[in-house]
């Protein structure tokens, strides 16, 4: 019983008085080390780190009422959604003067106008990654969504192929596929992408967004639609462990998504002011720089670009040349209809109707 | 003396086997060269060394360990007295709220404890994981305990009661004892439950409250490392030690009907 | 009466904590969930605010409708009904001779083999299942060996990996111990001398087992089972992991609609028929297992 007791005060008692604490609420692996123990040291504070691995967990949890998170890093359409739902706390631009080493292009977005609430961070697009020696041999091509949609090149690598288990990736690319924008809610266009995705579907292994890279670098998956950071990480664990063969990026000619994570203060931030100091530091080049050099993420800093490795830097997928570019959309956020509709199908997708 | 059948030996230990290949792999890839835990590649104890400098991992794995054994034991108890109630009285509604936690799909849990906390503006923390905790793991303990306490011979009870015994003392000195193995079986299953839960915990915990299942489940789409597979087997084995000192320091606790009157 | 208030305190302080605790940390934040089943998604996610600015109370039968008309859910809902059903055989048969052994070893032993039994699932969940891809990944022995096997037959190679097959292996392998501690609870309190007095009336050891054992245990079977079957109907994160295009489970459209869809009412809705059916099905066996048990008073010599 006494034991009981003590446990219990043990339970209460861990969580230690705050002294200058910033609670960041990020994905895993999102930020260096380095970067956090700079940012301790130059503000004096200690950097309290949660994860989330979906922005849609990120989302429910805020939706439900959680607080006590200052900094949160979600991609553009969740910052769509926490806008809309008056979530956030509006950036104090004299406060953030390095606002101004970020690519214009990638400022004044539709889903924040102005950039009130958010500063880009970090940025990643949705191509194809595949094993070159298997391309090869099969003679494959690897700049259209059509070796993941058609099944004329899919015979050819059946049970090797992966597509993202997400209804958004996977239909903004059978819709850019189709001609159509990624952002297209015209539900007869939807139509067109669910058939063309069911036809497809019998030469998918699986629908995975979890455990698909570490098959793409032992090499049981050839050919995957996924994340270009993952896959410039599978390439080095590939290099690392001698593999015969080399993991790279296919970018799609009929175009991609462009995933653009940005900072943002939570309304209910116990320290806006130290939030604002590590958002300022972040976008500061070195900074910014680190995370590129780190996991092969895409950098929309300008300033950052003297910072990063050459042989990072002309990657297409992670720094897009400007027709590429063009071709490029941010995935907006859908209403509440839309959502319903487009579970019905992923729904019937999934149980194999 | 009869001896166990060898098709029992056999089954035993194939299921024995079945159940330790998977371990062994997660055991052995702990020393895995690659940062992947897909192939071996080459040995090294860069893992463990990595690990012991992984404060964030420490205190991750620390947090789990000391919810755990707050929520089991917690549990543990609550659901004894569960089972126990469940088995002696007619009871309606206890049994529906034991039975629904083990069917309600975690999610749902986790969202509607996370509201109703916010609700009772409650800080979210350790406490609010493991309060969590022990509302699902009651109902394992109270069935298992249950079954045990079914077919159990009542004569040696009203015998104690003949004797002099008041309802406690017969339930610590006779029944306490008797179902023991269903209270420990309990309480092993309560300790896993809790210290391998994802999803609810996602949901009750705070802004600075990490367990090592949150931290490991956020590495899902980047690559668990082998520093996983190196926490995860020395949190086994530092467990099955307490384990094992626990039962030698207090005998009495795991086996009442040896300890001294 | 004295003896029967002293009943009805001492069953009050049996059920009273365990009663108070679940009402408050279960029961009511569960039907906070309830009322949002009938309630309409938020514009950005969540629910939609309980009282509008027209005054009006957001109360519909919109998402119970979609369940009932939308056929697709219901046959997903089989699905893992079915799956769970197998999940649970499978158990039962790998942990009955586990249970069996551990319950007749000699009393030193036992904690010892039941706590081997339970050690690997002191491991993380991810890891362990990662495990499981290694074993069936395409390059190993074991894929090599069947598709081996299978060759001889003529039959095109199959993949272990990302199908039903690696499902259900894994959801066995995760529900093992919760089938082998309650069977090993009630086994363990077996009397010898029953199965010898069988054994010197002449039952040989199918008899012996189908004709004592067995029925003897069946409460803890029982027990077993709901603790598997229950909860492997809920599972979402091993289809996600390993599973196929077609291993959609029922935990998995749930965990959609608190997430992607941000459809909280219908995931209340499809919560709410798994954890009736769930718990319907355990009553129902409950109350078979019941009636047939009362033909086994066999221990009351």
């Amino acid at each position: 019983m006494r034991i009981l007791v003590a446990l219990v005060a043990a339970l209460i008692a861990v969580p230690a008085l705050a002294a200058d604490q910033l609670h960041l609420y990020n994905w895993n692996n999102y930020i260096s080390d380095e970067t956090i123990k700079r940012f301790e040291a130059d503000c004096k504070c200690d950097v309290v780190q949660t994860y989330y691995s979906d922005n849609e967990e990120l989302l429910a949890k805020l939706a439900a009422g959680a607080k006590g998170y200052d900094v949160l890093v979600p991609t553009a359409n969740a910052v769509q959604a926490l806008i809309k739902g008056g979530q956030l706390l509006p950036l104090d631009k004299s406060k953030i003067p390095n606002l101004k080493n970020v690519d214009p292009a990638y400022l004044d977005t539709s889903f924040d106008p102005g950039n009130k609430y958010s500063a880009p961070y970090a940025m990643s697009t949705t191509i194809i990654g595949y094993n070159d020696v298997k391309m090869k041999e099969l003679g494959l091509p690897t700049d259209t969504w059509a070796v993941i949609f058609d099944p004329k090149y899919l015979e050819k690598v059946k049970g090797r192929v992966t597509v993202l288990d997400s209804a958004n990736e996977l239909f903004a690319a059978a819709l850019k596929y189709l001609g159509y924008s990624a952002n297209d809610v015209d539900p007869k266009h939807w139509d067109e992408a669910t058939a063309l995705i069911k036809k497809a579907r019998p030469y998918w292994a699986a629908f995975n967004a979890s455990s698909y890279i570490k098959e793409l670098t032992v090499g049981n998956i050839w050919l995957v639609h996924g994340y270009s950071n993952d896959i410039f990480q599978a390439n080095q664990d590939a290099q690392a462990a001698k593999r015969p063969f080399h993991i790279l990026q296919g970018i799609p000619k009929e175009g991609a998504v462009l995933a653009v994570d940005n900072m943002v203060i939570h309304k209910s931030a116990p320290r806006p002011d130290l939030a604002l100091r590590f958002i300022n530091f972040m976008l500061d080049g070195r900074n910014s720089a680190d995370l590129t050099n780190l996991i092969g993420s895409g950098n929309p800093n300008m300033d950052a670009q003297k910072y990063i490795k050459p042989e990072i830097k002309k990657l297409p997928a992670v720094f897009p040349p400007k027709d590429f570019q063009a071709k490029l959309e941010q995935l907006h956020d859908l209403t509440p209809a839309q959502r319903r509709l487009r579970n019905k199908l992923w729904t019937e997708i999934k149980a194999g109707r | 003396m009869r001896r166990t059948s060898a098709w029992v030996w056999a089954a035993a230990i194939a299921a024995y086997a079945f159940l330790y290949v998977p371990l062994v792999i997660v055991v052995v890839y702990s020393f895995n060269d690659s940062r992947l835990n897909a192939e071996w590649v080459g040995f090294t104890l860069d893992w463990y060394r990595r690990l012991l400098a992984d404060d964030a991992m420490l205190g991750a794995a620390a947090n789990s360990l000391l919810i755990a054994v707050t929520a089991s034991a917690v549990s543990t108890v609550l659901g004894t007295m569960a089972g126990f109630a469940m088995y002696r009285y007619r009871l309606r509604l206890l049994p529906l709220l034991v039975l629904t936690p083990i069917a309600i799909p975690e999610i749902l849990m986790g969202v509607s404890l996370l509201i109703f906390f916010v609700l009772l503006n409650f800080t979210l923390g350790l406490v609010s994981v493991a309060l969590a905790h022990v509302a699902f793991c009651i109902g394992f303990v109270a069935i298992v305990v249950r079954a045990r306490l079914a077919g159990m011979d009542e004569s040696l009870t009203e015998a104690a009661r003949d004797c002099g015994a008041t309802p406690w003392q017969a339930f610590r000195r006779v029944t306490l004892p008797l179902i023991m193995p269903g209270v420990i079986a309990g309480a092993l299953m309560a300790f896993t439950l809790s210290i391998d839960d994802f999803v609810i915990t996602f949901f009750t915990a705070g802004a600075g409250t990490v367990t090592l299942p949150l931290q490991i489940y956020s590495m899902i789409k980047i690559a668990v490392t082998p520093e996983v597979n190196a926490v995860s087997t020395l949190l086994m084995l530092l467990t099955l030690v307490l384990i094992v000192v626990a039962t030698k320091v207090s005998p009495s606790l795991f086996r009442p009907e040896e300890a001294a009157p | 009466m004295a003896a029967s208030k002293r009943e009805r305190l001492a069953k009050w302080t049996v059920s009273g904590p365990p009663l108070l605790y679940l009402l408050v940390f279960f029961a009511a934040p569960t039907l906070i969930m309830v009322l949002a089943s009938f309630r309409s998604p938020g514009e950005f996610g969540g629910l939609a605010p309980f009282v509008d600015e027209a005054g009006k109370v957001d109360l519909n039968l919109e998402s119970w409708a979609r369940f009932f008309t939308e056929p697709v859910f219901f046959e997903i809902f089989v699905k893992s009904v079915w799956y769970a059903t197998l999940t649970t055989l499978f158990c039962l048969v790998l942990a009955y001779p586990l249970a069996a052994l551990i319950a007749r070893s000699p009393r030193r032993y036992r904690d010892l083999l039941l706590l081997l039994v339970i050690l690997p699932f002191w491991s993380n969940f991810l890891i362990r299942v990662y495990a499981w891809m290694i074993i069936l990944g395409p390059n190993q022995a074991l894929a090599r060996g069947v598709n081996a096997v299978l060759a001889l037959f003529g039959h095109a190679p199959v993949p272990l990996l990302f199908s039903s097959f690696a499902v259900l292996v894994c959801l066995v392998y995760v529900h093992l111990p919760f089938m082998v501690l309650p069977l090993y609870a009630n086994l363990e309190k077996h009397d010898q001398a029953l199965l010898d007095a069988a054994q010197d009336l002449g039952a040989n050891a199918w008899q012996r087992f189908w004709r004592v054992t067995f029925p003897l245990s069946l409460p803890g079977v029982y027990a077993g089972a709901a603790l598997v079957f229950i909860p492997a109907l809920g599972i979402f994160a091993i289809p996600d992991i390993l599973g196929g295009p077609e291993d959609t489970l029922i935990g998995n459209l749930i965990k959609q609609q608190f997430l992607e869809t941000r459809d909280w009412p219908f995931g209340s809705v499809l919560s709410m028929v798994l954890t009736i059916a769930a718990v319907a099905l355990a009553a129902l066996a409950a109350t078979i297992g019941r009636r047939g048990a009362g033909g086994g008073g066999v221990v009351r010599a």
